[in-house]
């Protein structure tokens, strides 16, 4: 089957296959298009919204209390206690005092100053020892939200990912899909924090700061109004540089974990010729290609992170100065006379203090912005790469009125089928033959003349360009991929084996077949008895790539776990190519048993499989050449012929030079 | 290779550990203590910061003549003082606020608390669980100062920290290619990927938490005391109590040690764990959609995605109890301070400048007491991933004999004597083997599947050392070479294709780096893969996709096959070349193994009998032994011989 990509060259017919994220393009984000992205998360958080909103009441609930906690203990603790103002006549009563001696004097003597604090201290301790408990606990339940919402997305990734053609994955590196599976889907645990908690309080609080400040000194609050535009063209200017330096640096470390898996991948023949140094010359650019993007990346957000600092900065020195001096003028309030009541009238200490916090505060709110937003452009860029991803539609969908596969009745048919991968080089033509029920069809010819991409459309791994290939008279693009897959059934030519048991890996298709199905299906492919021979039978744990067995066991067990499937169609590709002659024999003979009620298709070279089948069809330069029996073909004298004969004369012996 | 990671470690063993990781950054050690200066010279700053505010406070403000202040100012605050003496409130202001603007420009503090207080650093967003987390601790640039000093500490942390990350993990990566081969069969590859990518920067960060922080937190608790003691001198009490929060954080949290780097470890198993199912879903793709696998892989790979977020959500709740823990004597500690301090206040020994300067200063000791009390415990999630990188670095890898040689060509042969090899598992894999393999001759390994033939030709190469008996290269034992020398006279053709993402240029010169574009021409002429590269529009530049996907299983053993050919090799060894062939293709390189093995030594492992009709010889294996041994014409003349039976059967329909 892998030979499907024999007629894969690069070019390819459909350009959402091509190789993703290669980004020495340029940003293609702007800060609308940022927005958008993050908005189009929201969606992620559907699953678990109600969650989330219980999230944010709590948080909003404990945040109020802790703002209304703060200005009540401020105003105890900094004016009454340190300053020593009087109370009013409401506070002296909850707190137990003495109108004569809290409310009605110049100032507060030192004794019940001493009190209030002892008091606000206990006040301070019950609301800080709940809400800081409170606090942790609900970021634990945050943890919890949005792993889920992480998870979500990593399975989605996944299931695309599996979902795409063999096209895509020809161009697109293992290591950078799992890169966005893990790393750039991580991202997505920001969204609450990045598009609600933080610009949501943090500008609530900006405003309604900048609104208490209005009442102490309009210039004070037109000052910190102020920061915005210089820290927005801040902005603007780094925006950008900023997300081009984290693509670059995505992409920079997907590569190098690109590059370590595939240097595994193939360690071995690295190993056997020599060729480990030159791996690690090409790992370590990759390394320190993949750290220098890092570096400038974050070096650009440090400074993006202080230069925001001097601006609003310098703004709070310039408040502090105009601030000290209506202090030690004791300029009078702007809103003076409506906030006699609360006993702030005239700029003193007290206010000083007080305008200092709030302003400081003020300019707290800008830099959280500021800075959220800065990383906000390496979550998007993740984000994006997530969708890049997410984005690409798989080549091979259910059409929306597709049915169910019955069981087969009569056979497959290829009317007529064309396909090919690029524009000028068509890979199948003309393709039309039969195969019927309890027949075995080989199919054969020269490597590369297309025999494994009429067998992947039988698939549905992709389909025709033109014609139609069908079973019982149905179009396979009319029936449900799922079902069609479970009425075919392949041994693959590359004997691929997952590092689980043996018996797993022969139950991969079928997860609920019992163990005497599995032996049984064994029993077919000759495999039961070296199975059993194996250290722990049917539970023997197997190696990355199946190593500890030989080629031939590692064929046997493939198809036994096509047979296991007992679907209608089975596709053996190249099933005997690692297999000695007797076993061979004793396969085919299982299988034409087993095969009675089947229409079993084989690509395959060995003649002795071929001579067994039913009818032959010899592909060659991707149309059908001949068609027949075996007697048949050969006394037709065509290409068929010649490769029989091809294979059992023997070749002329080598000159001597 | 990987094996697994122990569940626990004990606490020796993570001491060990970390000690081990501190002997690894030696080498860097200059820039460790060039980046502990640049921390010394971003705390003087600390010291002077909150001066002006306090001055404003206290003169510009309630008008306090300097003479007056109630506490004694330290004496880097007296030129200052000096200067302004006598000056008007405005003058004064003017000049605590230009002093704090420079502040800001150097350092980037205007004030000591947070909000005065700039750090640079560029943490980005991290999601829940090890691996994310790690990409920050491996690009780690922090600084305790804003300003213009400290973006440089952090472009010269940032530096030091990267530069660290990548000595260890290539020298990890050098490791992992250097271990001997067989290791790597029963490999899950994730996992390897995520010791290199994310358990590596354990080490730069336990150094960090061991070394950095606490030294530059103890610099900081010591300055800040001497500038309390200095002014408020009287007060012992406000240092000894923020100092008491060391060990107190150390009591409340160091119980939960244990628990810490046991989560941590188990967090970093089931990340790795998620890795390796989905590296090898994706590897196996078209086997995955061919076999309908897609919902199974999901499921599989749910459940493990979960489990590691699972286990790293146990990682959070050991961190919460450690801080709830911690918390209950922070809380009251600082509750004390505060009061105490107010009363101070009340009384009149100290101004409200100083209320909040003292807040500030206290703040300051008491966080970084708490840095270093809970120190112990906050450093046990890298222990878990330094295991994991040193286990690899420590795993034998392929060494050659202390007086190992080099070998030339091999001229004559090479020898198997009374060879037995057994698995790992104890299977007897060849079984008291005698063989000899010739130059100029073609040697031929069949037999039955498993019958041990690929495993012969692995002993022959070195690759797999026997459990008995002896191989010799030219009657010298081939232990007394060097695995480099060795491998370099051999060029083995695998079962398994393995083409890298590369050029076809690239990937037949993987063995032989000079070979010239003729050299390549003429090596695919032999192996027949050059008409079908001639026919792609970019010839020998065409890449050719990841594992070379883009091939079919035969144009890949082609190019397999010529890559073996172009190396300057004494050997050839083939491992059935020709399965995946057609028969005219297959006999054009039968033709070319009998012209190649004219000069060189050829074994060829194969199961189709045309490819090694005119062997010189051919061994018939089966079980592990060979059976019988002879030319094609030899063997089959015997009666009853298994190689005739082998061969009768195959021809079995010959016309």
């Amino acid at each position: 089957m892998s030979s499907i990509q024999a007629e894969v060259r690069s070019g390819p017919k459909k350009p959402e296959y091509a190789r993703l994220g290669t980004g020495e393009r340029g940003d293609r984000l702007g800060f609308r298009l940022v927005i958008s992205l993050l908005w189009r998360c929201i969606g992620m958080l559907r699953p678990v919204r109600w969650h989330v909103a219980a999230l944010a009441t709590a948080y909003a609930l404990i945040g109020a209390i802790v703002l209304v906690a703060v200005v009540v203990l401020f105003d105890l603790f900094w004016t009454r206690a340190l300053v020593g103002d009087p109370l009013t006549v409401a506070t002296a009563a909850s707190l137990g005092l003495d109108t004569a001696i809290s409310v009605d004097v110049d100032a507060l003597s030192v004794e019940v100053r001493r009190n209030i604090a002892r008091q606000a201290m206990w006040v301070a301790g019950f609301i800080f020892g709940f809400a800081i408990p409170a606090g942790i606990l609900l970021w634990y339940y945050q943890v919890w939200i949005l792993q889920r919402v992480n998870q979500h997305l990593r399975v989605d990734l996944l299931e695309r990912l599996q979902s795409l053609s063999l096209r895509f994955h020809a161009e697109n590196r293992v290591g950078d899909a799992m890169y966005r599976v893990f790393q750039d889907s991580a991202m997505v645990t920001q969204l609450i924090d990045v598009l609600f908690l933080t610009p949501i309080f943090a500008i609530f609080r900006f405003i309604f700061l900048v609104m208490i400040l209005v009442a102490f000194d309009p210039i004070l609050a037109l000052l910190l109004l102020c920061t915005w535009p210089p820290a927005v063209l801040l902005g603007a200017y780094y925006s950008r540089r900023l997300r081009i330096g984290f693509r670059s640096a995505r992409e920079a470390n997907a590569g190098l974990t690109a590059h370590i898996q595939e240097t595994l991948v193939g360690i071995k023949v690295i190993k056997a010729y020599g060729a480990e140094r030159r791996e690690q010359v090409r790992f370590e650019e990759d390394s320190k290609k993949a750290f220098a993007t890092a570096y400038s990346a974050r070096a650009m957000l440090a400074s993006f992170g202080v230069f925001t600092f001097w601006i609003v900065g310098s703004a709070f020195l310039i408040a502090t100065a105009m601030a000290t001096i209506d202090t030690q003028r004791q300029l009078a309030l702007l809103a003076g006379t409506s906030l006699a009541v609360a006993g702030m009238q005239v700029w003193n200490l007290g206010l000083y203090s007080a305008f200092k916090f709030l302003f400081g505060n003020g300019t707290d709110q800008v830099r959280l912005l500021f800075r959220t937003w800065g990383r906000t452009q390496d979550i998007a860029i993740g984000l994006e790469r997530v969708f890049e991803l997410l984005d690409l539609e798989p080549e091979v969908v259910d059409a929306p009125d597709a049915i169910e596969l019955a069981p087969v009745q009569r056979g497959l048919t290829f009317r007529d089928v064309a396909f090919r991968y690029r524009s000028d080089r068509p890979v199948l033509e003309n393709i039309a033959f039969e195969a019927g029920v309890g027949t075995v069809t080989a199919i054969v010819g020269p490597t590369g003349s297309g025999k494994s991409t009429l067998v992947a459309l039988l698939l549905r791994l992709f389909d025709p360009d033109s014609g139609s290939v069908e079973i019982d008279g149905v179009d396979l693009r009319k029936v449900t991929v799922d079902s069609l897959r479970s009425r075919v059934s392949i041994a693959l030519q590359e004997n691929v084996l997952f590092a689980q048991t043996v018996r797993e890996n022969i139950r991969y298709a079928v997860p609920e077949a019992s163990d005497e199905e599995v032996t049984a299906a064994a029993r077919v492919a000759c495999a039961d008895e070296f199975i059993v021979g194996l250290p722990e039978g049917y539970d023997t744990l197997l190696g990355e790539r199946g190593a500890k067995l030989s080629s031939g066991q590692r064929q046997r067990l493939s198809i036994a776990r096509a047979v296991l499937k007992g679907a209608d169609i089975l596709i053996l590709d190249e099933p005997t190519a690692s297999l000695d002659a007797e076993t061979e024999l004793a396969l085919l003979n299982n299988l034409a048993v087993w095969g009675r009620e089947r229409t079993i298709l084989q690509v395959t070279h060995r003649l002795a499989t071929i001579r067994r089948a039913d009818s032959i069809v010899v592909i060659e330069a991707g149309t059908v050449a001949e068609s027949g029996s075996h007697e048949e073909l050969m006394e037709g004298g065509g290409i068929y012929r010649d490769l029989v004969l091809a294979e059992y004369t023997a070749p002329a012996r080598a000159v001597s030079a | 290779m990987s094996g697994t990671t122990p569940k626990e470690i004990e606490t020796r063993e993570s001491i060990a550990l970390l000690a081990r990781a501190l002997r690894y950054v030696e080498p860097f050690r200059w820039r460790f203590i060039g980046k502990l200066l640049i921390g010394f010279v971003s705390l003087a700053p600390m010291v002077l910061i909150p001066w002006p505010a306090k001055i404003l406070v206290d003169q510009a403000i309630e008008g306090i003549p300097f003479g007056d202040s109630l506490t004694p100012l330290p004496f880097f605050i007296e030129p200052l003082v000096a200067h302004l003496y006598g000056a008007t409130p405005v003058e004064v202001v003017f000049w605590c606020v230009g002093i704090q603007a420079i502040l800001m420009v150097l350092v980037g503090a205007i004030g000591t608390s947070g909000r005065e207080n700039d750090q640079a650093e560029a943490y980005l967003s991290s999601g829940h669980d090890t691996a994310t987390r790690t990409e920050n601790e491996a690009n780690a640039g922090f600084s305790m100062a804003g300003g213009i000093l400290g973006l440089f500490d952090f472009r010269w942390t940032l530096r030091l920290t990267q530069d660290l990350n990548h000595h260890y993990r290539s020298r990890l990566f050098e490791r992992i290619q250097a271990l001997p081969m067989v290791s790597f069969d029963d490999e899950r590859i994730g996992d390897a990927v995520y010791r290199v990518m994310y358990d590596t920067p354990s080490i730069t960060n336990g150094v960090y938490r061991i070394l950095l922080t606490p030294i530059l937190a103890v610099a900081m608790i010591f300055v800040t005391s001497a500038v309390i003691q200095a002014v408020f001198g009287e007060h012992p009490v406000l240092v000894w109590s923020a100092l008491s929060m060391l060990p107190l954080s150390f009591i409340a949290t160091t119980p939960f040690a244990a628990a810490m780097r046991r989560r941590s470890i188990a967090s970093r198993s089931a990340g790795a764990e998620s890795t390796s199912t989905v590296e090898e879903g994706l590897s196996n793709v078209l086997a995955v959609q061919s076999l309908g696998g897609q919902a199974r892989e999901a499921k599989r790979f749910d459940k493990d995605s979960w489990d590691s977020f699972s286990e790293y959500r146990s990682v959070v709740r050991a961190v919460i109890f450690a801080v709830f823990a911690a918390m209950i004597p922070a809380l009251a500690l600082y509750g004390y301070a505060f009061l105490y301090a107010i009363d101070l206040v009340i009384e009149g020994s100290i101004s409200r400048g100083d209320f909040l300067l003292l807040l500030s200063y206290y703040g300051i000791i008491f966080a970084s007491a708490i840095e270093i009390g809970a120190l112990w415990f906050r450093v046990q999630s890298t222990t878990a991933g330094l295991q994991r990188v040193f286990f690899l670095m420590d795993l034998p890898g392929e060494t050659d004999a202390d007086d190992a040689t080099d070998t030339d060509e091999i001229r004559k042969s090479i020898r198997l004597q009374n060879v037995s090899f057994a698995f790992a598992d104890g299977t007897l894999a060849v079984d008291r083997v005698d063989l000899e393999a010739r130059v100029g001759e073609v040697t031929a390994l069949v037999g039955p599947a498993g019958a041990g033939k690929t495993t012969l030709a692995h002993l022959l190469c070195g690759y797999l050392t026997p459990s008995s008996g002896e191989v010799l290269l030219d009657d010298v034992p081939l232990s007394r070479f060097t695995n480099e020398s060795l491998r370099r006279q051999i060029a083995f053709v695998f079962q398994e294709t393995a083409l890298f993402d590369d050029s076809i240029a690239d990937n037949l010169r993987l063995g032989a780096p000079d070979a010239t574009e003729a050299e390549m021409e003429a090596a695919t002429a032999l192996s027949g893969a050059s008409e079908f590269i001639e026919a792609l529009p970019q010839r020998y530049d065409t890449p050719l996709g990841r594992s070379g996907s883009k091939l079919s299983v035969g144009q890949k053993q082609r190019l397999s096959i010529a890559r073996a050919l172009i190396r300057p090799s004494s050997v050839l060894i083939l491992d059935e070349p020709t399965s995946a062939l057609d028969s005219k293709t297959e006999r054009d390189l039968a033709r070319t193994i009998e012209e190649v093995g004219q000069e060189k030594l050829v074994l060829v492992i194969a199961h189709r009998l045309s490819t090694i009709r005119n062997a010189s010889q051919i061994l018939f294996v089966d079980d592990g032994r060979i059976i019988e041994r002879g030319s094609h014409d030899e063997l089959v003349s015997r009666m009853n011989g298994a190689y005739r039976r082998y061969f009768e059967l195959q021809s079995q329909g010959a016309v």
